[in-house]
């Protein structure tokens, strides 16, 4: 599962993850602006970025625009979000213009490893739960390297696992639009900055945030299985599997094959 | 200056000859006011931490230093100020800032919340004489029909629409009143009063009782049910519901009332009244019952809420020892390990409106049948802590799912209300669902009002752990018949309550100090069941 997808067959993944990531069971239960650890966690990135009044910052991924309203709001920062799906991209707009933040973050789409932005253009670069879905992972990190200005920062949440320790559940191609298949261990994330780079100044360990996560599944499974058990049926989710499913992922956490990490890293100037 | 062996700090150790400093076992995290407990004097006060546990210590110059237990979570206890939200300020107030808090209820200007909650006491009699009762309720002694003459009182029409009155000119709309005693049920003009609340811009009325009428009088209930169909308006029944053991009513309410509590919640079923079952909880009694009290709730078709109250140890109560006694964090421990199937750490939030430690909240919707239940903790659908987090997080944009949240976890929400329901709702809703999954949640939630369950942790404070930083923000009052609102707490803590009973009986009444085991040798009793302190060891002075 370390192996690539490339050509066209990355493409066609790409496009499904982000048409799909919204009807996976993580998107379909817990809405795609949701990434583990929530606004908490994002105020902990967004501290550690020094941000100030004014500066341009980019949200790589930026679903419905819950990290870059939030960075626009409390931080004062401009920020503009990119992501690959244009429902998406119409639905940040939206919310933004709603909370008054249409001047401050704008969103557009686009493609995380082809970022439609000038080089040197941002202060700050940040994406959650976001990198461990992008097939070229790579590519992905000297994009963001590119747009950062000399000594900008790049903040990452992302999920992370122990390959050689994954349980056989999350493997498939479901699990990897569930952000688990292609994620990779801490340090992989690090070298994959480094070979573009950027230099990792702090790295923090969330795994927490992912047991959260883990409950907030079961627990709109179980409202839908309420509310509209035929539905789930029809969007192809076995209820009957989902609590051994959720069980392995609970170990998987507390034996840390699989976690949740916060990376800062820096442009070398 | 030199500082001989006998002036030493207390703990400090000698290694070698020479003196070495020692560590405090205990972290200082707050300066603040609280009173003695035996003659009410306000004294300062200090909140210190150890071994993960909330202290509150203080010192009477006059009868000596007191610690309590007041938050059995440390940790909780300090993260949870960031779910303070600012309080909103009453339209009116009732009396001037002159001595300080907590001796100028009130409410004083320098209170700050407005009355999510206003409770009437309507009389002081009862038809029980409970072990455990913070209003000192009962036969009380001396009187026979009247029980006036006994230190007791009930209300006329005219002090119950002064009290109303006082409520609307603070509030504008208020929200709820709860209709308490003594026992309201025996009262004879009680319909009388819930009428002139629901006269008045009061959306919902509470009756506080312990059943024994709704059990035996189904005409009275369905006069209640009568009004609960009023429209824009409710009637709910808050019933003492303290356990499932005999030994439990024996010792907690004096009297086996099993058979009374079945009959009144399955009259209440049938003619349509919403109950919430509310607990005393105490150490060593019925604290093995609180799942078992959650799941009969849950259960039973008239109960959609639990109230679960570590017993006030103001009024009369058993002896207790106030280092170990039950706090919201002790009792939710006690409800997850009880119902480990179903509870887990955080399905709790604190309640923003008061100050966060009074009260927890958790609302479950529950589907499937008794015994074979799926539970689904609302706090699990959604990250609570985003939206009501008033330090770090004002400017997150916000789709109603804030305001939703903030009625739902305040001490005005109350099922069977049109609010707490509308608000359900409108969380439900908010869960990010249909863009992805083309499920109507809406649609699939309209009929989820009778699935949703509502849990509510709240210890009040006492003359023990009284804390004014906490009293300041109160947002549940008593009503005096002399139109004052004043904090539950201060009322039950700080001799409120026995001033209000000696004017409205014309009776002296004593101030009731706590029946705690470190003052067990300086206490006497009163002619009511509680304790006051024994007088012939000096003059003990009232403020």
């Amino acid at each position: 599962m370390n192996q690539h997808p490339a050509g066209e067959e990355m493409k066609a993944l790409k496009a499904c993850c982000a048409a799909a990531y919204s009807s996976d069971v993580v998107g379909l239960l817990l809405g795609d602006s949701y990434h583990p650890g929530g606004t908490t966690l994002t105020r902990r990135l967004a501290d550690a970025l020094t941000l100030t009044p004014g500066r341009r910052v980019l949200d790589v991924a930026s679903g419905r625009g819950t990290t870059a309203m939030l960075l626009a709001g409390a931080y004062d920062v401009r920020v503009d979000g990119v992501d690959y799906s244009a429902a998406n991209t119409a639905l940040a707009q939206e919310a933004a213009r709603r909370a008054g933040l249409a001047r401050t973050a704008r969103f557009v789409t686009g493609d995380a490893e082809q970022l439609p932005c000038p080089d040197g253009e941002f202060d700050a670069v940040v994406c959650e739960c976001a990198l461990c879905t992008f097939p070229d992972k790579a590519e992905a990190a000297t994009e963001f390297a590119r747009v950062l200005r000399p000594g900008g920062r790049l903040g990452l949440t992302d999920v992370t696992v122990d390959p050689g320790r994954l349980p056989s559940e999350f493997t498939g191609l479901g699990a990897h639009i569930a952000c688990i298949a292609d994620a990779r261990p801490l340090p992989e994330y690090t070298r994959i900055l480094a070979a573009a780079g950027l230099r990792t100044l702090r790295t923090e360990r969330h795994d927490q945030a992912m047991l959260r996560m883990i409950d907030q599944i079961e627990a709109r499974l179980n409202l839908l299985r309420m509310t509209a058990p035929e539905k789930l049926a029809a969007g192809g989710i076995d209820l009957d599997a989902a609590p051994a499913v959720l069980s392995a992922a609970r170990t998987a956490v507390a034996e840390g094959a699989i976690g949740y990490a916060l990376i800062i890293a820096v442009k070398s100037s | 200056m030199t500082v001989d062996e006998t002036e030493q700090a207390p703990g400090a150790a000698k290694e070698g000859g020479a003196p070495r400093k020692l560590e405090r076992d205990e972290v200082f995290v707050e300066f603040t006011k609280s009173v003695c407990p035996l003659c009410k004097t306000p004294v300062d006060a200090q909140i210190n931490i150890r071994e993960n546990k909330v202290y509150l210590r203080k010192r009477c110059k006059e009868h000596g230093p007191f610690e309590a237990l007041v938050y059995g979570d440390a940790e909780e206890y300090m993260s949870s100020a960031r779910f303070n939200k600012p309080g909103t300020i009453p339209l009116t107030f009732q009396t001037e800032v002159k001595d300080g808090c907590p001796s100028d209820c009130g409410l004083c200007p320098e209170h700050k919340q407005h009355a999510c909650l206003g409770i009437i006491e309507v009389n002081t009699g009862c038809n029980l004489d409970c072990p455990i009762c913070f209003a000192d309720s009962g036969h009380q002694p001396g009187g026979t029909s009247r029980t006036e003459s006994g230190g007791g009182y009930s209300i006329t029409h005219e002090q119950c629409e002064r009290m109303l009155d006082v409520f609307v000119e603070s509030e504008g709309e208020a929200e709820v009143v709860m209709f308490s005693g003594g026992e309201p049920t025996i009262h004879k003009h009680i319909l009388d009063f819930v009428d002139l609340a629901q006269d008045r811009p009061i959306r919902n009325v509470n009756l506080n009782t312990n059943g024994i009428r709704l059990a035996t009088d189904k005409r009275f209930v369905a006069e209640l049910a009568e009004r609960n169909r009023t429209p824009g308006r409710s009637v709910n029944v808050y019933l003492q519901f303290d356990g499932f053991d005999e030994r439990t009513h024996r010792e907690i309410r004096g009297r086996d009332l099993r058979s009374h509590k079945q009959r009144a919640l399955d009259n209440c079923a049938e003619a349509g009244l919403t109950v919430t079952l509310v607990a005393a909880v105490e150490r060593g009694l019925n604290e093995h019952e609180l799942g078992d009290i959650v799941e009969f709730g849950i259960d039973h078709p008239a109960v959609r809420s639990v109230a679960l109250q570590p017993v006030t140890h103001s009024g009369r109560h058993v002896q207790f020892d106030p280092l170990n006694r039950l706090t919201n964090p002790d009792v939710i421990r006690l409800i997850n390990a009880q119902r480990p199937q179903w509870f887990q750490k955080g399905d709790f939030f604190p309640v923003p409106c008061c100050f966060p430690t009074c009260r927890s909240i958790t609302y479950l919707l529950v589907d499937g049948e008794p015994g074979n239940r799926t539970v689904v903790p609302i706090p699990r659908l959604l990250q609570v802590e985003d939206y009501l987090d008033y330090v770090t997080n004002r400017v997150m944009p916000d789709d109603g799912i804030r305001e939703a949240l903030e009625k739902l976890w305040s001490a005005s929400a109350f099922m069977g209300t049109e609010t707490t329901e509308e608000k359900l709702r409108a969380t439900a809703q908010a869960l990010d669902c249909e863009e992805a999954c083309g499920i109507d949640l809406p649609e699939a939630v309209k009929d989820l009002n009778d699935r949703a369950f509502m849990i509510v942790v709240q210890d009040f404070q006492d003359p023990y752990t009284l804390n004014v930083k906490q009293l300041m923000k109160c947002c549940v009052e008593e009503i005096t018949p002399d139109g004052r609102l004043i904090p539950f707490c201060a009322y039950n803590s700080v001799g409120y309550r026995e001033q209000v009973r000696e004017v409205m009986s014309g009776v002296p009444v004593a101030q009731v100090v706590p029946n705690a085991l470190p003052l067990a040798e300086r206490l006497a009793p009163t002619p009511y069941g509680s304790k006051t302190a024994r007088a012939a060891t000096g003059q003990e002075s009232t403020p």
